[in-house]
C-alpha cells in the first residue's frame, strides 16, 4: 500500500473528513495528514472510530488499548531492526517488509485512539534474534502466536462496540501474519481447529520471558499504562 | 457499501482475478461468473472505500446469539462439504492437498462445535452443489480463497452483536479461518495479509455473496 494515499481518494462518502471535524483537541489538517499517512485502510477505520472513543472509552477499553499497543510496539520494532539488519531474503524478506508495515500502522492506529492515554514507544533489546533468518523466523512464529491468543482474549473483556470492532479486525490479520510464517518455516499453518486466548497475565509473563522489552513502559504524558497494575 | 460491487473494485490486488484466469484453460465461464465472480466479492485488497458499513444489529442477547451462530453454522457446513468433497474427489495434489485435508477436518469441527453449542435450535445441514469446483484444483483454490476471507469477514462482521461468552467462542474460529486464508493465498501467491485491517461484512452482504455462488441447494 502506497503511502502518498490522500485523504480525498479514500474518503468518497466524505466519512474520514466528518470524523475528522469531531476529534476534539487534534486540528482537522493535522488528522488528515495523519490519516493520508496511514493510508486508506486506516482512513477507513478511523470513521468507524476515532468519534466514539475519543470520549467514550471506560477504563478496562483504556487498559486493554495500551496493553494492545505494547505488543504492536513490539512487533513493529521487530520487523524493523530485522530489516535493518539485512539479514532476510526471499520469501521471509517479503513478509517481514509486509508485516512490518501492518504492525507499525496498528500502533500508531491505537495510539490515535488513545490520545494522551497513548503508550509512549518502549525501548527494546531482541538479543540476537533479528540477525539471522532462523532465529528471526521463529521468534516472529511466537510474537504472531502471542499477539492472535493475547487479543483473542481481550476482545471479549471490550466494553465498546466500535474499538471491538476494529480489534477483531486486528486479530484476524495477526492470525493471517501467524499462518503466512508458519508455512514459510515449513510448518502445519493452521494446527488446530480451534485457537487458544491468553490473557493479560499470560501474555505479559511470556513478553517478560523474551527480555525484548528494555526499558519501562510508559504513557505519551508520562503516567503508568493502566494494564500494569 | 452495495452488495453488487464489482470485481474490479474489490479485486483491488488482482488476487481473484488472476486466480481465475488460471483457471479459465478448463473452466466454464457460466461458473466462474456463478461461483467466483458473485460470491467472491468479499475484500478489496487494500484500500476501504467509505469506511466500514453498519454492523450493529441489536444489543447482544442470547436469542441473538443462536440466529448468529445459526448463520455461522451454515458457512461452515457450506466449508466442511467443500472441503470434504474436494479431498475425495481425488483432484488434489500437493500442498493443496495438504490445504484441504488440514481445513476440511477444522471446517468439521467448527461444524460439530456449533451443532452441540445450538443443540435443538442448531439449523439442519442443506445440499449443496459445488459444480466443478471441488473437481478441479485450479477452481477449487479460487473458491477456497473467496470463502476463507469471505468466513473472515463475516465472523468480523458478527463479533460486535454476540454477548460476550459466544464472542469468546466464536473468536476461536475466526483466527483459525485468517491462518487458512493466510495459507491458500500463500499458495496462490497471493498476499497471505493484504490490508493492515480485515474489513467486516455484514450478515446481508454475505448471504448475499453466498446466495450467488448457487452452492446451497435446499
Amino acid at each position: 500500500m502506497s503511502d502518498q494515499i490522500t485523504i480525498e481518494a479514500v474518503d468518497t462518502d466524505g466519512a474520514v473528513q466528518e470524523a475528522a471535524e469531531k476529534v476534539a483537541g487534534d486540528s482537522r489538517a493535522a488528522f488528515l495528514a495523519k490519516g493520508a499517512l496511514f493510508g486508506g485502510a486506516l482512513a477507513g477505520l478511523g470513521s468507524l472510530m476515532v468519534p466514539e472513543e475519543a470520549r467514550a472509552q471506560t477504563a478496562t477499553d483504556v487498559a486493554i488499548l495500551q496493553f494492545a499497543q505494547t505488543l504492536e510496539f513490539l512487533e513493529a520494532e521487530f520487523y524493523a531492526e530485522a530489516l535493518r539488519m539485512g539479514a532476510l531474503r526471499g520469501d521471509v524478506l517479503r513478509f517481514a517488509r509486509v508485516v512490518g508495515e501492518h504492525e507499525r500502522i496498528h500502533a500508531q492506529f491505537i495510539g490515535r485512539a488513545l490520545g494522551r492515554a497513548a503508550v509512549r514507544k518502549p525501548r527494546f533489546n531482541f538479543r540476537g534474534t533479528t540477525e539471522n533468518q532462523s532465529s528471526f523466523v521463529a521468534t516472529a512464529i511466537v510474537l504472531e502466536e502471542t499477539g492472535v491468543a493475547a487479543y483473542k482474549g481481550q476482545a471479549p473483556r471490550i466494553d465498546t462496540r466500535s474499538i471491538l470492532a476494529a480489534a477483531l479486525a486486528v486479530h484476524s490479520v495477526e492470525a493471517r501474519h501467524a499462518g503466512w510464517i508458519r508455512d514459510l518455516a515449513g510448518r502445519n499453518p493452521a494446527p488446530n481447529a480451534f485457537d487458544q486466548p491468553l490473557t493479560l497475565q499470560q501474555v505479559l509473563a511470556a513478553v517478560a520471558q523474551t527480555r525484548f522489552i528494555a526499558g519501562p513502559v510508559t504513557t505519551v504524558a508520562g503516567g503508568r499504562p493502566l494494564f500494569t497494575g | 457499501m452495495s452488495d453488487v460491487l464489482s470485481l474490479e473494485v474489490v479485486d483491488a490486488d488482482g488476487a481473484i482475478r488472476e486466480a481465475l484466469d488460471e483457471a479459465a484453460a478448463d473452466s466454464r465461464a457460466s461458473f466462474l461468473k456463478k461461483a467466483v465472480l458473485g460470491g467472491g466479492a468479499f475484500l478489496a485488497g487494500g484500500v476501504m472505500f467509505g469506511g466500514f458499513p453498519k454492523l450493529a444489529l441489536g444489543a447482544p442477547s442470547p436469542a441473538q446469539d443462536v440466529q448468529i451462530l445459526n448463520f455461522a453454522l451454515l458457512l461452515e457446513f457450506l466449508e466442511e462439504e467443500f472441503y470434504g468433497r474436494a479431498v475425495r474427489s481425488g483432484s488434489l495434489s500437493g500442498e493443496t492437498l495438504a490445504f484441504a485435508r488440514v481445513v476440511a477436518r477444522n471446517e468439521a469441527a467448527h461444524a460439530r462445535f456449533l451443532q452441540r453449542t445450538l443443540g435443538s435450535a442448531a439449523r439442519r445441514k442443506p445440499r449443496f452443489d459445488f459444480g466443478e469446483a471441488t473437481e478441479n484444483q485450479a477452481m477449487f483454490q479460487a473458491v477456497a480463497m473467496t470463502l476463507e476471507d469471505t468466513g473472515v469477514a463475516a465472523y468480523n462482521g458478527q463479533g460486535p452483536n454476540l454477548t460476550r461468552g459466544a464472542l469468546a467462542a466464536a473468536g476461536q474460529i475466526v483466527s483459525v479461518e485468517a491462518r487458512q486464508a493466510a495459507w491458500i493465498r500463500n499458495i496462490l501467491r497471493r498476499q497471505p495479509a493484504p490490508s493492515p485491517f480485515d474489513k467486516p461484512l455484514t450478515k446481508a452482504q454475505v448471504e448475499a455473496r453466498v446466495r450467488r455462488t448457487g452452492f446451497i441447494q435446499s
